[in-house]
């Protein structure tokens, strides 16, 4: 594994870890923009944005973009969040440069009135397919009422009425504002040819303007209090918690890591013994979800409403029960085990290397070798985590329901 | 680069496959077990889902947790799933730790507890499951088109009903498993950085004596087909439509492939440019391929609101039976470029490769490699494929449709 960095004139920077054993390659293009960049009158506009952008240049067109794709054999998409639109290609390492120039190209997007009309279609669909989803749904009004008037609770799909008011021009303002070489992250990951690689996004990008983007980093703060959403036509009781956790910047992120698995890995951790195992919830899982700035450990838990406040009681025991006394040493060393395992398989996989790499860029201008992070994984301690989940207060969860349950 | 294959069939009727991957250092582990929910017994529809669950609650000297504590200490990432013909076990870790993954794998399929003290609740946990589908509708749009579509029980909803769960007991379930899990036809298969005549000696020595058992052929019923609406007051009309594709083990499996991407590979493929490109009618629509052992369909699912749903049935209707008009050589091309390259890719992961080997196998009592298949995809034309749509036409489709509307499907039989 090696690892490579350039920047060019205009600010954009291009780091890549070459892994030449791997059989293909992938590239991505990090924006750092995403909903928490956005004001009200344009919600949704980052990922409006972002299917628009492969809705063709001056010099192709809609189909022009898929095609060329597909030619090449690529996997490829794109995803947007609360703070990234990432743009992402996997190809035989041969296709590098024919790959480079789809994306290269596509990132300054002709955006298109009529274009911008048909997608908007597209767009209103997707938001009415996630309210099919209610776990998607209670995640997304938790982030709202969790992070209230802080940015971080922007909705990344927007809403039907904010789509259909959106105009063309809006869409165009943003992207001028947002979409700066300085702000953007070319990442390879898995056999690249790097000297092909600059050479290429140099005559692909170096004519973009640079100019300056900011973004407001306030202090998020929690917001306490427990609701259940009653709706009759959901089956399921879909309940989300959330409390604060440390930042993408904060090195206790792996402490957060370990503490998250300990307490709800999908497999074998304290909400799976006391929530799955006896049937009182069907799923019921916590992740760390760590921020621009800030962060916040998530759970989600799923069940027959009638046991939606009992499953809810459980949790908080759960979290109470691990502030008093920390982690056992087999729990602290299992769920070690398990986040090494995981990122070790991710990371044979270029695509898998790609987000990793990414992210360390974006967040925190940093590339640590695979062997290295597992080496900082494996040196938490489990007083380190007691101390954590202290410090946090793991305890002064927001919870929302959502479902038939009128109280949880 | 040559697979370096390792394939040993023992004399009770398990198989087991070993691909050596040195450029990783994960190895993973996929055992499929011929006791999936075509097999459930009739007063037992759920069972397999149910004895999936139940298997990891306890297996020799160990109780449930102890078991989760086993594989935790040695990094194992597992899942247990269920399908029509198989019950499968996935298990992924470093190398080096799969022999000891492999041992605790032996109990579970030889010794597993099944105590009457941990049923009901995997009982409950398969039963909440299917109620959460109701959440779903995609999933369960896609549940309940594959039951209608394949010959009865082929494609039966692995969850069984909130009735069928009912009836099973403890007793049910410990029959149903001590029939099932049996080495007649159950294929171990493991990808990765290990040892492979170490692991397969270590399979001899453990599994070896795993008791055979007569296995009974499945009867079937003819497939119940035809037009459904689910009435749902949901924000999407769900859409789903499927009909017959060569199996697997068919020479035209190739130009079936072929077929599923010109419809609907990567976002040039017909099914995203008519409807999504060129209409904005969905966000999402596509065609997929799904094989059973003798038995295999094209299943496409698309989902819009109500009032675009007609005009999305139609497009999609009209594109399917559009393809057998003819197709441009550079949509063949495209969809080589794209099969081969997903190839390669899958190539690179342990897991997809065991999974990988474990279909070869079953489907068709070989391993083929990278070389092979990409030969396969490089000589079909698209003579082959029009070839392939007379003989497999989009006709005689079973159609499913969740949500507050259904189109009109009258097209559906009109020639």
């Amino acid at each position: 594994m090696e690892f490579h960095r350039a920047v060019l004139d205009n600010g954009l920077t291009i780091v890549a870890e070459s892994n030449p054993a791997a059989a293909s390659m992938a590239v991505g293009f990090f924006v750092r923009t995403g909903s928490r960049d956005e004001t009200a009158d344009v919600a949704g506009v980052s990922h409006f944005l972002e299917h628009m952008v492969f809705k063709g240049t001056a010099r192709r067109t809609p189909f022009d973009v898929n095609r060329d794709f597909d030619r090449l054999g690529a996997e490829y998409n794109a995803f947007t969040s609360e703070e990234n639109t990432v743009y992402y290609g996997a190809v035989l390492p041969e296709y590098q440069t024919d790959l480079l120039d789809i994306l290269g190209d596509i990132l300054r997007p002709a955006l298109r009135g009529e274009d911008f009309d048909m997608e908007k279609n597209v767009i209103l669909d997707e938001i009415a397919r996630y309210e099919d989803q209610p776990a998607y749904r209670v995640y997304e009004k938790l982030m709202g009422r969790y992070f209230d008037a802080h940015p971080l609770g922007n909705s990344v799909l927007g809403t039907p009425e904010s789509i259909q008011a959106l105009k063309c021009q809006d869409m165009q303002a943003y992207f001028d504002r947002r979409y700066s070489p300085g702000n953007v992250t070319v990442v390879a990951a898995g056999k690249v040819d790097f000297g092909a690689l600059v050479a290429k996004v140099k005559s692909m990008c170096s004519g973009w303007k640079p100019y300056e983007v900011s973004r407001q980093i306030d202090p998020a703060g929690a917001n306490p209090c427990c609701q259940a959403i009653v709706d009759v036509k959901v089956v399921r009781e879909h309940i989300a918690l959330m409390s604060p956790a440390p930042s993408s910047q904060d090195e206790a992120r792996y402490a957060a890591g370990v503490l998250a698995t300990i307490l709800g890995d999908d497999n074998g951790s304290r909400l799976f013994y006391a929530l799955v195992e006896p049937a009182i919830a069907d799923e019921a899982n916590m992740s760390h979800l760590s921020l621009d700035g800030t962060g916040a450990f998530l759970s989600f838990l799923s069940t027959d409403p009638a046991r939606a406040a009992q499953a809810v009681r459980i949790t908080r025991e759960v979290f109470a029960a691990f502030l008093e006394k920390g982690p056992s040493d087999s729990e602290l060393q299992a769920a070690k085990n398990k986040i090494a395992s995981s990122a070790t398989l991710k990371g044979e996989l270029p695509m898998g290397r790609l987000v990793n790499v990414g992210f360390d860029w974006v967040y925190r201008r940093q590339y640590i070798p695979l062997a290295e992070q597992i080496e900082l994984l494996l040196a938490v301690g489990g007083q380190e985590v007691l101390d954590l989940a202290r410090r946090y207060d793991i305890s002064a969860v927001t919870v929302l329901g959502l479902g038939p349950a009128e109280a949880i | 680069m040559a697979e370096d294959f390792f394939v040993r069939e023992f004399p009770n009727g398990l198989t087991f496959l070993g691909q050596r991957m040195d450029h990783v250092s994960s190895a993973a582990l996929t055992v499929a077990v011929p006791t999936g929910a075509c097999h459930d017994p009739v007063t037992g529809q759920g069972a397999a889902a149910v004895a999936s669950e139940w298997c990891l609650r306890g297996a020799g000297r160990r109780d449930t947790r102890q078991l989760n504590d086993a594989l935790d200490a040695l990094g194992c990432q597992h899942s247990e799933s269920v399908q029509s013909e198989h019950i499968l076990f996935s298990a992924a870790s470093l190398g080096r730790n799969l022999p000891a993954v492999l041992d605790i794998y032996v109990d579970i399929l030889l010794r597993p507890r099944l105590e009457d003290s941990t049923f009901e609740s995997c009982r409950a946990l398969v039963a909440q499951e299917l109620e959460g589908l109701e959440d779903e509708p995609m999933q369960k749009c896609a549940f309940l088109l594959r039951e209608r579509f394949y010959p009865y029980p082929l494609g039966r909803s692995i969850y069984g009903t909130t009735e069928s769960l009912r009836t099973i007991t403890a007793d049910i379930a410990r029959k149903h498993l001590h029939r099932g899990l049996a080495p007649r036809g159950a294929i171990l298969a493991v990808a990765g950085h290990v040892d492979m005549p170490k692991l397969c000696d270590q399979v001899e020595r453990l599994l070896g004596d795993w008791p055979d058992c007569p296995t009974q052929a499945v009867e079937t019923q003819p497939a119940q087909g035809g037009v459904v609406h689910i009435p749902k007051d949901s924000a999407q009309v769900h859409i789903a439509m499927a009909h017959a594709a060569a199996p697997m083990d068919d020479p035209r499996y190739y130009a079936a492939r072929l077929t599923e991407t010109v419809l609907s590979g990567g976002m040039s493929g017909r099914l995203f440019t008519e409807v999504r490109e060129k209409r904005g009618l969905v966000y999402h629509v596509s065609t997929r391929y799904h094989s059973l052992k003798s038995h295999a369909g094209m299943f496409t699912y698309a989902a819009t609101v109500g009032p675009k749903a007609q005009t999305t049935f139609e497009v999609i209707l009209n594109e399917l039976r559009r393809l057998g008009d003819g197709i441009e050589p550079d949509e063949i091309l495209k969809s080589r470029a794209q099969l081969r390259s997903a190839l390669v890719m899958q190539g690179e992961s342990t897991h997809a490769r065991s999974s990988a080997l474990c279909q070869d196998w079953y489907h068709l009592h070989r391993l083929r490699d990278l070389a092979e298949i990409s030969d396969h995809i490089e000589k079909v034309t698209v003579a082959d494929v029009l070839e392939y749509l007379r003989e497999f036409p989009p006709r005689r489709m079973t159609f499913l449709a969740i949500g507050p509307t259904s189109p009109d499907v009258a097209a559906l039989n009109a020639q």
